[in-house]
C-alpha cells in the first residue's frame, strides 16, 4: 500500500492487522499455559522414541542410539510379560463385569427411594469413598482383614472355628479384594451419571405407564430402563474402550511377592523394571508403556467410533 | 400434579418398598462401618485391641495412638508437606487453567481447534511412566518440591469443564464490557471470574483432592524429607517406617494398630470433614464433564 494513494481517506487496517489487533491478548493469555501444557504432555509424550533407542545415564530423556525393534521383541518373548498381560485383561473384565452394572441398579434403586432427606444421606455417604486416597482405602483393608486383630478374620474364628487367613498376601483372594474396593469406592459415584439420565426422563411416561396399570417394578422394566439405555451403552463403551487402564496405584499398593501371579498388571511390571530392577531398565519400560499405551488408544478410538456408530453419541 | 394422587394408590407396593430401603440402608452400612472401625481401633486402648475386643466402638478409651503420632515429627513434617502441596498445587493449578481455558473458549479464535485437539489427544495417549520420569529428572526436579506441583498443574478434564462453563457465559456481557473499553484480561478478571466462582470450585476441589491424596509421585520423585502424609501412611502401613515404640512384639505390636488407624484417621479428616459440605459442587463438576465438550 503506497501512502500516497490513500491521502485524504480514512486507511483501515488490514483484515491481518486488525484481527492481531483485536485477539493478541488471548494469545498473550495462553502463551504460559501453553508452553508448560506443551512441556508436561508432550514433551513426556515424544520421549516414548526411548523405547526404539538405547538409554545411557545423565544423557537426557531421549536416549544414545538407535535399535529398533529390538525391545518390543524382548518384551514379547517374555513370560514376565505376557504374565501381566493376561493378568490385566483378567482383572479388568472380571472388574467390567461385576462393576458395570452396580451402579446402573444403584441408580434404579436409588431412584426409589422417595424420602428425600435419607436420599440425599444416601447420596453423601455413597459419594464420600471416591475422594478418599486409595491409600487411606488399602490401610483399611489391610486391618481389616489382618491376620492377628483384624475383625474379619476374629468373627470367622469366633463363629466358625476357622483358622485366620492373610487374605491380603493370598493369590487367590487378590481378585475380589480389587473388585470389592472398586465397588464401594466408586459405586455411588459412578450411578451419577445414571441417576441424572434417569431424572431426565420425561414424567409424562411415567403417567402413561401408571395409567395402563403399571406397578413400580414394570416402569422400572419398561419405561426407565429402556430410555437410559442410551446412556447405558456409552458408558459401557468407554469402559471396554479404557480395559487396559486399571487402578495402578491401588494395585502397587496390594502388590506384594506372594500374590504376584494375579497381581502384576502391565503397569506394575512397567514400574518394577523401570524404578525397581537393578538396572534401571528404562528403555525396555519405556517400550511396554507404549505398547500398552497404543493399545489403549485403539480400544479408546475403537469405542469411540462404535458409540458414534450406534447411539450417535460420540463422548470426545 | 392431581393425577399423581389419583393413582399413587397403584403404585404402593409393600415388598419393593421394604427390598429399596433394606438395600439403601445396607449401602450406608457399608459406606460407614469401615470408618467406624478405624475411629474405634484409634481410641482405644492397646490391651484391648490385644484382646479383640475391639469392633466399632472405643473400648477402654484412650488417646495414647495420638500422643504418640503428635510426638512424632516425621508426621508433622508429612502434614506440612501435603499442605504445602495441595495449596500451591491448588492455586498453580487454577490461574494457568484460568489463562488457558478463556481463550480456548474464543471458538472465533485462529487455532483453537488445534489446540483443544491437542488437549483431547493429550487425555488418551500420553508419555507413559518411564518417560515422565526422565523428563523431571532431567529438568532437575527430582527430589524438590517443585515434582510435585508443576507436572500436574493443568488436567485436561478439569480444563474442560473450565472451557465449557466459559462458552455458557452470554458474549453480551463481554461485548458490553468491549465497548466500556475493558481488555480482555480486564473482561476476565472483572467480568468472568466473579461468575465463575462455582466452577472454580469446583475443579479447584477435584485438584486440591488430587493433591491430598497424591503419594505415587512422592515415591519415585522425591526423598523422605519431603515426603506427603498419605506416603508416610503407606510407608507406616507396610512396615517400611515404624512409628515412636511401635513395631515391637507383644503389646507395643498392639499399639502399632492403634497408632495405624490414628493416622489413617488424621490423614484423611480433612476430606471427610469438608466433604459433606462441598458435595454439591463435586457433583456439578461431574455432570457438567460428562456432558460432551
Amino acid at each position: 500500500m503506497k501512502p500516497n494513494k490513500n491521502k485524504g481517506r480514512i486507511v483501515l487496517p488490514s483484515a491481518r492487522r486488525r484481527y492481531i489487533n483485536n485477539y493478541w491478548q488471548l494469545y498473550a493469555m495462553m502463551l504460559v499455559p501453553l508452553l508448560y501444557f506443551l512441556l508436561f504432555k508432550y514433551v513426556p509424550m515424544f520421549g516414548n522414541i526411548l523405547a526404539f533407542r538405547r538409554y545411557k545415564p545423565l544423557t537426557g530423556p531421549f536416549g544414545v542410539s538407535w535399535v529398533g525393534f529390538r525391545y518390543f521383541n524382548m518384551f514379547l518373548k517374555d513370560e514376565g510379560f505376557i504374565r501381566a498381560f493376561k493378568n490385566t485383561l483378567t482383572l479388568s473384565s472380571m472388574n467390567l463385569i461385576i462393576n458395570f452394572p452396580i451402579p446402573i441398579i444403584f441408580a434404579l434403586l436409588l431412584n426409589e427411594v422417595h424420602n428425600l432427606k435419607f436420599k440425599k444421606l444416601i447420596q453423601t455417604f455413597s459419594y464420600m469413598p471416591r475422594f478418599i486416597s486409595t491409600v487411606v482405602v488399602i490401610s483399611i483393608l489391610t486391618e481389616l482383614l489382618s491376620p492377628s486383630s483384624g475383625v474379619l478374620n476374629r468373627l470367622l474364628q469366633d463363629t466358625f472355628g476357622l483358622q485366620p487367613i492373610y487374605y491380603m498376601n493370598e493369590p487367590d483372594y487378590f481378585r475380589s479384594l480389587y473388585i470389592i474396593t472398586d465397588m464401594w469406592q466408586y459405586t455411588g459415584w459412578s450411578a451419577i451419571v445414571y441417576l441424572a439420565a434417569i431424572t431426565g426422563i420425561n414424567a409424562e411416561l411415567f403417567e402413561a405407564a401408571r395409567i395402563d396399570g403399571a406397578n413400580r417394578r414394570q416402569q422400572i422394566l419398561y419405561v426407565t430402563i429402556p430410555t437410559i439405555m442410551p446412556t447405558v451403552m456409552v458408558m459401557f463403551i468407554l469402559k471396554v474402550g479404557h480395559l487396559l487402564s486399571l487402578g495402578f496405584e491401588k494395585v502397587l499398593l496390594m502388590y506384594t511377592p506372594a500374590n504376584s501371579t494375579v497381581s502384576d498388571i502391565i503397569d506394575t511390571y512397567v514400574y518394577r523394571m523401570g524404578f525397581q530392577s537393578s538396572a534401571n531398565q528404562y528403555s525396555y519400560a519405556t517400550a511396554i508403556g507404549l505398547f500398552s499405551g497404543i493399545i489403549g488408544l485403539i480400544l479408546v478410538s475403537g469405542a469411540n467410533y462404535l458409540s458414534r456408530r450406534l447411539t450417535g453419541e460420540s463422548v470426545y | 400434579m392431581n393425577s399423581k394422587r389419583v393413582y399413587r394408590i397403584k403404585d404402593r407396593s409393600p415388598i419393593f418398598t421394604v427390598i429399596v430401603y433394606t438395600v439403601m440402608f445396607f449401602v450406608l452400612l457399608v459406606c460407614t462401618l469401615p470408618f467406624l472401625y478405624i475411629i474405634a481401633m484409634s481410641f482405644s486402648s492397646s490391651d484391648a485391641i490385644l484382646k479383640g475386643k475391639v469392633s466399632l466402638f472405643p473400648v477402654d478409651f484412650s488417646v495414647e495412638a495420638y500422643r504418640q503420632i503428635f510426638a512424632y515429627p516425621h508426621f508433622f513434617r508429612a502434614y506440612k508437606n501435603t499442605i504445602l502441596y495441595t495449596v500451591c498445587g491448588t492455586a498453580i493449578s487454577l490461574v494457568l487453567m484460568v489463562l488457558f481455558a478463556y481463550p480456548l473458549s474464543k471458538t472465533r479464535l485462529k487455532g483453537q481447534k488445534f489446540v483443544m485437539k491437542l488437549v483431547v489427544f493429550s487425555m488418551f495417549f500420553s508419555g507413559g511412566m518411564i518417560p515422565n520420569y526422565l523428563l523431571i529428572s532431567s529438568l532437575g526436579l527430582t527430589g524438590t518440591v517443585f515434582a510435585m506441583i508443576l507436572p500436574f498443574a493443568i488436567n485436561q478434564f478439569n480444563l474442560i469443564i473450565l472451557v465449557n462453563f466459559f462458552k455458557s457465559i452470554p458474549e453480551e456481557l463481554e461485548e458490553a464490557a468491549r465497548i466500556d473499553g475493558l481488555n480482555y484480561f480486564g473482561i476476565l478478571i472483572q467480568i468472568l471470574l466473579p461468575l465463575s466462582t462455582a466452577a472454580l470450585a469446583t475443579i479447584g476441589l477435584y485438584t486440591a483432592v488430587f493433591f491430598w491424596n497424591d503419594w505415587f509421585y512422592g515415591l519415585i520423585y522425591l526423598n523422605s524429607e519431603l515426603f506427603p502424609v498419605m506416603l508416610l501412611l503407606r510407608n507406616i502401613v507396610n512396615g517400611t517406617t515404624m512409628v515412636g515404640e511401635a513395631g515391637g512384639v507383644g503389646d507395643k505390636a498392639s499399639v502399632a494398630i492403634a497408632v495405624k488407624s490414628a493416622v489413617i484417621l488424621t490423614s484423611t479428616l480433612p476430606i471427610i470433614l469438608l466433604y459433606p459440605f462441598l458435595q454439591k459442587y463435586f457433583v456439578k463438576g461431574m455432570l457438567v464433564g460428562a456432558v460432551k465438550g
